[in-house]
């Protein structure tokens, strides 16, 4: 609708269209602009809303009483319900603390039986590392062990006193031989028993002393250490080698001695 | 003149008292809802009967005024305009609502569809009848304020119901209102005359 100026306002009619309700609502946007700034055509609208309104009452209707007690009833509703909504939030709150309590119970939970399968997988570990390490000293010990024989073996075969005795096989062991070496001054007996053949499960070598035709037990030869450390006899006079029950023989089988060899 | 002073106190009383209630109002006081209520609900009341012909109906779109006044004052503006008039619109634009509500239709169980049975309106034809310094004007310019302002019909629509052209229409309503204007205001004089005799 074109509005035009406050002449055309007034004499279209348009104030009391606006009063009435039946602008379309950018119209009466306009309209309360204008009105806003236009103290004469202000004061000509207000005589024609009092009209209208005077027009109202005296042509008002009692309504029943009912009405209005409904109306009251209804907004007190209103408000105990807004009151409810509002009194809600507690126990809105109250699931909420509930549910972050939930969660960290929950959580804990969780994180528990975590903690417990690592502890489990731990003492495991544990077990494990414990086991390694006696493995380990057990190795140690071992080597330790080898360590000092082989520095031993060694003090022996570095030894300018040490002396070389090779052992070779008489007819009952053609091709085998034992390399002996003997130090009278540090009193030690190392052998070389890889030239030994194999004997089987239920036999060992054993090597003897010859000490005034008493033959003296030097042990029993382990086919499994290449370099082996014996007894060593004093006064002995020659050595030998012969093949016993396994175990070892107090007295030497003369029937099966395989090498000897005189000092 | 001492004697009319009261008149204009009074009347100056009422405005100030519809300040102060509308400021209740919308600090959501519900005393204030109720004085309120008591001042307006007649004329407006009055409106709604003549518009919807229909007690029940009426009595219904009456309290859903006052609930939406209640729940909306936030949005009245006094620089923008009376009270009573944004009361009016809010009543108007619920009667129109509702009568341009399409018929409902309910289906039955035999998936028939009927037209929903009409409600025993209760309404008494008194209600139609114009009061105070309306009856007093010329039939045509009583018709296009009923028209208007009771019946709830645009200026576009009631000039067409009353066969003139729009801006003979317009005139009438203007002159109308003009006649109205006089003669409250000779009432008020004459009120004023009354009592600087008593």
């Amino acid at each position: 609708m074109m509005m035009g100026d406050k002449k055309n306002i007034i004499e279209d009619g348009i104030l009391e269209q606006y009063i009435l309700g039946e602008l379309h609502p950018s119209d009466e946007k306009y309209i309360e602009q204008v009105l806003a700034s236009d103290k004469e055509l202000k004061a000509h609208f207000d005589i024609l809303e009092a009209d209208f309104e005077k027009l109202g009452f005296e042509n008002a209707i009692t309504p029943p009483k009912s009405v209005k007690d409904n109306l009251i009833k209804d907004i007190r509703q209103s408000k105990s319900s807004l009151q409810n909504e509002k009194a809600f939030p507690s126990s809105n709150s109250f699931k909420f603390y509930f549910g972050i309590a939930a969660s960290f119970a929950g959580l804990l939970l969780v994180s528990s039986i975590w903690l417990y399968s690592q502890l489990n997988k731990l003492e495991s570990d544990f077990q494990t590392v414990q086991t390694d390490k006696k493995e380990l000293n057990s190795k140690l010990d071992q080597l330790s062990k080898t360590y000092k024989e082989s520095s031993e073996f060694y003090a022996v075969l570095s030894h300018p006193e040490t002396k070389q005795y090779v052992l070779e096989g008489n007819d009952l062991m053609p091709d085998g031989k034992l390399v002996s070496y003997v130090n009278h001054n540090i009193k030690s007996v190392v052998i070389n028993t890889e030239g030994l053949p194999e004997l089987d499960a239920d036999h060992d070598y054993q090597m003897w002393a010859d000490v005034d035709g008493e033959m003296i037990n030097m042990g029993i030869i382990d086919k499994t250490q290449p370099l082996l450390a014996m007894n060593y006899i004093n006064h002995s006079e020659s050595l030998n080698i012969t093949v016993e029950p396994s175990g070892g023989s107090e007295h030497p089988t003369v029937e099966r001695l395989v090498t000897n060899i005189y000092l | 003149m001492d004697e009319t002073k009261p008149i204009f106190g009074k009347s100056l009383t009422l405005m100030q008292d519809d300040k102060t209630l509308i400021t209740q109002l919308q600090q959501k006081d519900e005393r204030a809802l109720a004085l309120l209520y008591d001042k307006y609900s007649g004329a407006i009341y009055s409106v709604i009967l003549k518009m919807i012909k229909d007690e029940s109906k009426a009595k219904d779109l009456l309290q859903e005024t006052f609930i939406t006044v209640w729940e909306k004052s936030y949005q009245y503006d006094a620089d923008k305009g009376r009270f009573y008039t944004w009361v009016y619109r809010i009543a108007k634009n619920k009667v129109l609502n509702l009568l341009r509500k399409p018929i409902k239709l309910i289906q039955t169980d035999d998936f028939s569809v009927y037209k929903e049975k009409e409600e025993e309106i209760s309404f008494d034809a008194e209600h139609l009848e114009l009061k105070g310094a309306l009856t007093k004007l010329k039939d045509h310019h009583k018709i296009a304020i009923e028209m208007v302002y009771f019946k709830g019909l645009t200026h576009r629509e009631a000039h067409e119901e009353m066969g003139v052209p729009l801006g003979t229409f317009k005139s009438y309503i203007k002159q109308a209102l003009k006649q109205l204007r006089t003669s409250y205001t000779k009432s008020v004089s004459f009120v004023l005359l009354m009592l600087t005799h008593v």
